[in-house]
């Protein structure tokens, strides 16, 4: 779920971007010794890039009928790690918001936080966590959380820029995260199966190549 | 994708990004200066007519690619229409009326001046313009490697959804989930084999990173800045009085 070009005030606006900014450096600096260290990744991620911003772009079958997308950012961060997905979201993004009107760029900073930092991380610890349960109890929980967390930051996002007169923050997060649940968590559920296929899928056909990738330090991958 | 073809084909294509970027800076920043609906929807119109008029992209257009945002806009004001306490419980959002027409306004005229923007520019041409403003040479890779793929990984998501659509793959929900699950997971394969192969061809040529084209050439881009410029601070000086 993006936040509009316009929609939030211009502190808030201001205030997210200023929130983004040192983790998209980080991981901008992150990502340099990366591909200082391993060359063949700079082709890798611009591809991977690609291929989130395609993903994000399918409709996913949702319960409630509306047509929703998955947000990849699970998989990504399993499949590169939290912090090297930063640039990554940054770049999916910003491409949203100039080739979909999807997003905007007054609100990058804001969608960053919550797409970028929020969910990659959530999912990726949320997997660690979970990692002794199965490597698909581990991918759903990761995916489908970071998903979820995702969707609660922009709900947390909303209701700081529009607090309800009456109740305050509290009452306009529960506006807004009740508005976007009929949608949002369904979604996470599908979301989370979805990447359960995909691993499988690619363990199932495609062992060699997720040898090379960090989720594959995995007992199964191993063996 | 509406947007892609629309930035290519439309009359303003060849006047300087810095130009319209700038512009577009402009109207951003009037959008949140605008102290009434009013004002803002008439900073709205001013964008939208410039896309359509100035640069030639037709109006229905416009539209489908507002539509996405919009809806965005008109479920969130839903929820400002109402204010919930524990209390009382739901009921009608005394200010409703204020805030959501001022909220509208705002981001109506920053949606219409982004359109304006990206509506008229390709993304090629910001990418430059993002070089020449110093951006760090690991995101502006990203970004030229995605665009480039960007296309042809679309063309085989088609591709594999058509022949998955000729086996059933689509038949029930739970057939076209796992059709997507295979989806994804071939294309990602496809990926590797792409970037392994883009890896391979750039390293054939002494690829050291940095990838680096030709930027189009524009001829009047020293005029065009100017120009934006003058008309920037016309905009945002008539906004700015306007609003005292």
């Amino acid at each position: 779920m993006h936040i509009m070009e316009g929609f939030l005030p211009f502190q808030h606006a201001l205030g997210w971007t200023a929130a983004s900014a040192p983790v998209l450096v980080w991981g901008i600096v992150k990502l340099k010794r990366r591909l200082a260290e391993q060359p063949e990744q700079r082709m890798l991620l611009g591809v991977a890039t690609a291929f989130a911003f395609v993903l994000s772009a399918l409709k996913l079958p949702s319960l409630t009928g509306s047509s929703s997308h998955p947000t990849g950012v699970g998989l990504g961060a399993l499949l590169f790690g939290p912090l090297t997905m930063v640039p990554v979201a940054f770049v999916v993004l910003l491409f949203q918001a100039l080739l979909l009107a999807h997003g905007g760029l007054t609100t990058l900073g804001a969608n960053l936080f919550s797409m970028g930092v929020v969910g990659p991380c959530v999912a990726y610890g949320v997997f660690r966590l979970t990692r002794g349960l199965g490597l698909s109890t581990a991918v759903f929980c990761g995916a489908s959380l970071g998903n979820l967390a995702t969707y609660g930051m922009t709900s947390l996002q909303l209701a700081l820029a529009f607090p309800d007169p009456a109740g305050g923050v509290g009452a306009a997060l529960a506006k807004f995260a009740g508005i976007f649940a009929l949608t949002q968590i369904p979604l996470a559920i599908v979301e989370g199966l979805l990447t359960v296929m995909i691993v499988n899928a690619l363990r199932r056909f495609n062992a060699d190549e997720l040898r090379r990738l960090p989720l594959l330090h995995t007992p199964e991958a191993k063996a | 994708m509406l947007i892609d073809t629309a930035a290519y084909g439309n009359r303003w294509r060849w006047i300087a990004p810095e130009a319209k970027a700038g512009f577009t800076l402009a109207g951003l920043l009037a959008a949140f200066l605008a102290g009434s609906p009013v004002i803002a929807l008439m900073l709205a119109l001013l964008f939208a007519l410039l896309a359509v008029l100035g640069a030639g992209v037709p109006g229905r257009l416009w539209l489908r690619v507002a539509l996405l945002p919009l809806g965005f806009l008109a479920l969130s004001s839903l929820s400002l229409l109402f204010s919930v306490t524990p209390e009382a419980g739901w009921h009608w959002a005394p200010d409703a009326g204020a805030r959501i027409s001022e909220l509208a306004g705002r981001s109506l005229a920053a949606l219409s001046a982004l359109l304006f923007l990206v509506l008229s520019t390709p993304l090629p041409d910001l990418v430059g313009l993002l070089r020449r403003l110093r951006c760090p040479d690991a995101l502006l890779d990203l970004m030229v490697v995605a665009y480039r793929m960007l296309f042809v990984l679309t063309a085989a998501v088609r591709a594999t959804c058509k022949a998955q659509e000729a086996r059933l793959g689509h038949a029930s929900r739970r057939q076209s989930l796992k059709s997507l699950g295979l989806l994804a997971a071939n294309l990602l394969v496809q990926v590797w084999h792409q970037a392994l192969g883009l890896h391979l061809a750039a390293a054939a040529r002494n690829g050291e990173g940095g990838l680096r084209f030709l930027s189009a050439g524009f001829v009047h881009a020293r005029r065009d800045c100017w120009l934006a410029l003058l008309a920037g601070i016309c905009l945002l000086a008539a906004v700015a009085g306007e609003s005292v």
